[in-house]
């Protein structure tokens, strides 16, 4: 018998040779090599070229937005002080109280009413200066002139005369609260409408009593100070006592801000008169007062609303390095003027970083977590300077995904709820001290 | 029916033992050198071969498969089929002015058959690779222009080139025979560049595609009975090369793409042209000596990397193997025992230093029975590379390769008792 063992033993040898050059390719795909040998300097060198380039033009100017939003702030501010750049700086509240109740005893008798302001820890300037604090009474409903916000340029009109009137030395951070008399006759009429019940309801305590103002005096120079807006912190309290046999049983009503409507019937009034001339030419928003206007400087002012913007015109000159390349870091380094800061005031740790159109419209924030970090390292020599990552940004106008006439634009934070304000050295008329360091990685030489 | 058993076995025992071993194996090759070029250019050859020192052109060896020289497939015996399967074991130590690290891998060495097509014509086709790409290096330091400040990057590489070699071997007159080779030269080469600096981290992967054919001639002469002449050509060629780039970044903790598989032009490779003589002769009837002269005339490449140019290279070999008597009939006696010396001045200049190396090689091959020339030949290599110098990486490894190296007679009915 004859067998064809050959064409069996074929197959089989193709089958296993499929197996196998498998195996050859795929052991040569997979794994890859770990190993902690540091080759000598020269063995081989990077394919890779890093550029730090900090020669990209930087233009600086100051804007000043047409208004802030304060109906919305966080808190009140209340001051006047002279600022040897911004010039007069004051800030007043204007708020609607309503009561938390509207029935007293009939039996009961007026006592007193008092002003009660708490302190939130925030202020700016010479605490060691007197202020004063003039409340006067609102005699105008109200009513926003646009849209839903007061502004930090809104007016409503009040009486002359004075409801209350203090002279105090603002202990923001080691005091509680200041507590300021309000006249009687306010006191009393307000009692014996409630008590009648003449008032019984928010829309007719509105109609008789609008609010109130709180004003510094026209002469202050003292420091600009945060109240608290909430309603165990501030309000008006109404004292009275029901006499019974034997005693006399003191109570009282509390009337507070109202924060409950909308629009809400609050906002700080803030000014800055007599600035210096440059600032004066910012009567516009779309005004760009280029730092080779203003001194090589650019100015920042919370509440108010002025701010530094910074441009990169020449970003695309980065496609004139040879080769293939991308961004890997770009830090943005702002120095503020030292003869413009001190202990009254003060630099703070961050700035807010948002973008701007041409016509100096807030489009957005700056992505989440870019801040401007003040960095003391150098202190002593008097070397601080804030730090901006902007590598993503940067990016953006290199890859044209945004408008190359974007701007960044710097402000406190809360700006619509203070008053810090910074002098920074800019740049214009050959001085260049706000600084790109860009970090530009070529790939591919070719 | 004893042969294909055996046959069988060890194959299926050589892929159980394979796959254990290259699921854990790294990548091709270890070596830091095979940064440079397509990677560190493979010497392993086939069968007894590796273990005369990569010697061989001028071998005369009807019943193994002889990649050295296409010629000597002309001698490829009626009705037999050759077949050749090869895996090594390399234990790698490398090391420079500072530090030293080993690395081991297993991986497939070749599969190679031949047979006969006609009186006086043979062929075959050999799979083997042709480089190895396998290297880590860390810590690469590069100064960041316009500044005071530096980076440090780790560069991986890992691929490799196969090829495919058809060969054919006619004999002329009985002591003349010509070859041709033709080889396909296919592979990729993967490296990658990382680095971390300040709050950005960047990596960069360039996968080239490399292919080509090459063309080979070689010629084997019988002076004497005793003394074989041989000498082989490999005509000069060109890897065409298809680059894709991948670029990847973070900025401030954001992954970004750069670019994504974008093809770039890359030059070619050049190949060179290489001339190889070879020698062998049995002094007496047990011994056989062989001596290779292998000139490579990378010089007319003209390439260089970007820390040392290519240049002419010249590798020496020389094999003794030592066989009592093919045919007696005492297993020990058809032992073959066999040394081997290679030396190679390398064909890549680091300044005035070119990264030479050299290998000794010993082996043994056992017959599998008496009925056919199959053989597993097992081969053990030592070898070094570079100077332990400021700029070079020494390396030391220990090669274990296993040949199979088989023949079956084919075409031939056999009766059945």
């Amino acid at each position: 018998m004859e067998v064809p063992i050959s064409k069996i033993r074929l197959n089989h040898v193709f089958v296993y040779s499929i197996i196998l050059f498998a195996f050859m390719i795929s052991c040569s795909e997979e794994n890859y090599n770990d190993s902690d040998f540091v080759a000598g300097e020269t063995f081989t060198s990077s394919n890779i070229r890093l550029l730090l380039i900090d020669s990209l033009t930087v233009e600086t100017s100051t804007i000043k937005f047409d208004s802030i939003p304060t109906s919305e702030s966080t808190r009140m501010l209340i001051g006047r002080y002279n600022d040897p750049v911004f010039g007069t700086v004051t800030t007043s509240s204007y708020m609607q109280l309503l009561p938390n109740s509207y029935t007293i005893d009939t039996e009961a008798a007026f006592d007193s009413i008092v002003l009660v302001l708490g302190y939130d820890k925030y202020y700016y300037n010479d605490t060691l200066q007197r202020n004063t604090l003039h409340i006067k009474r609102i005699n105008e409903n109200f009513n926003p002139i646009e849209d839903d916000y007061f502004y930090n340029t809104s007016s409503i009109s009040y009486d002359d005369e004075d409801l209350g009137f203090l002279e105090y030395n603002p202990r923001p951070l080691a005091g509680d609260s200041l507590t300021i008399k309000l006249i009687d006759d306010l006191g009393t009429d307000l009692f014996s409408k409630l008590q009648e019940k003449t008032i019984v309801n928010s829309d007719e305590f509105k109609d008789y009593f609008k609010g109130i103002a709180i004003l510094p005096d026209d002469t202050d120079d003292g420091s600009i100070i945060g109240f608290s807006k909430s309603s165990s912190n501030t309000y008006a309290r109404l004292y009275y006592s029901t006499a019974t046999s034997d005693e006399s049983i003191q109570e009282y009503l509390d009337i507070q801000i109202n924060i409950a409507n909308n629009p809400i019937p609050f906002f700080n009034s803030i000014k800055a008169e007599n600035a210096i001339e440059p600032l004066q030419t910012l009567t516009d928003g779309k005004v760009n007062l280029t730092s080779s206007n203003s001194y090589n400087q650019s100015f920042i002012q919370a509440g108010v609303g002025i701010a530094m913007r910074i441009q990169f015109p020449n970003i695309a000159t980065l496609y004139d390095i040879p080769g293939n390349g991308t961004i890997l870091d770009g830090i943005l380094k702002i120095k503020p003027a030292p003869q413009f800061y001190d202990d009254n005031l003060k630099l703070r740790d961050t700035l807010a970083v948002y973008v701007v159109d041409q016509n100096n419209e807030l489009t957005e924030q700056l992505s989440t977590g870019s801040y401007a970090i003040l960095n003391r390292d150098n202190q002593e020599f008097n070397d601080i300077y804030y730090e901006i990552p902007i590598a993503t940004y940067l990016e953006e106008l290199q890859l044209k995904t945004r408008d190359l006439d974007d701007a960044l634009i710097l402000l406190p934070l809360n700006y619509n709820s203070s008053i810090d304000r910074f002098i920074i050295n800019a740049n214009g008329n050959g001085e260049n001290e706000t600084i790109l360091e860009l970090t530009y990685a070529i790939y591919d030489e070719d | 029916m004893k042969i294909n058993q055996l046959f069988f076995t060890l194959l299926g025992l050589l892929l159980i033992i394979t796959h254990e071993l290259t699921a854990q194996s790294e990548a091709l090759t270890s070596s830091p050198y095979s940064l440079y070029g397509l990677g560190v250019i493979n010497q392993t050859s086939i069968g007894k071969f590796n273990s005369l020192g990569y010697s061989g052109i001028g071998i005369k060896s009807p019943y193994e498969l002889n990649n050295l020289n296409p010629a000597n497939y002309a001698l490829i015996p009626q009705n037999s089929f050759l077949y050749d399967i090869g895996l090594t074991g390399e234990i790698n130590n490398y090391s420079n002015s500072s530090t030293s690290e080993g690395k081991s891998n297993v991986n497939f060495s070749n599969l190679a058959f031949g047979f006969r097509i006609m009186e006086n014509l043979g062929a075959g086709i050999t799979l083997v690779p042709y480089s190895d790409v396998g290297y880590s290096i860390l810590g690469i330091s590069t100064n960041v222009e316009g500044s005071n400040e530096s980076f440090k990057s780790s560069i991986n590489g890992l691929g490799g080139l196969n090829d495919i070699r058809f060969n054919l071997g006619y004999a002329l007159v009985n002591k003349l025979r010509l070859g041709l080779s033709a080889s396909f030269l296919f592979g990729s080469i993967e490296e990658n560049e990382a680095f971390i600096y300040n709050a950005a981290s960047f990596e960069s992967t360039e996968k080239t595609n490399y292919s080509g054919v090459r063309l080979g001639f070689g010629l084997q002469w019988d002076v004497t009975e005793n003394i074989t002449l041989g000498s082989t050509i490999q005509l000069p060629t060109s890897l065409n090369g298809n680059l894709k780039r991948s670029v990847n970044k973070t900025l401030y903790g954001t992954d970004i793409i750069v670019e994504d598989e974008t093809a770039d032009s890359v030059s070619d490779f050049k190949l060179p042209l290489e001339l190889g003589f070879g020698l062998s002769l049995k002094p007496m009837e047990e011994f056989t000596l062989s001596a290779d002269y292998k000139k490579n005339f990378w010089t007319n490449t003209n390439q260089s990397e970007n820390i040392g140019n290519y240049v002419d290279q010249d590798i020496y070999a020389f094999g003794l193997e030592y066989l009592k008597d093919p045919k007696s009939y005492k297993y020990g006696q058809r032992i073959s025992y066999r040394l081997g010396y290679n030396y190679d001045n390398g064909y890549l200049a680091i300044g005035d230093n070119k990264v030479s190396g050299y290998n000794i090689t010993a082996g043994i091959g056992i017959p599998t029975s008496k009925g056919t020339h199959s053989m597993i030949n097992l081969s053990y290599s030592y070898g070094s590379k570079g100077v332990l110098q400021n700029v070079l990486i020494k390396e030391n490894y220990h090669l274990i390769t296993l040949n199979l190296s088989l023949e079956d007679i084919w075409f031939v009915k056999r009766k059945v008792y």
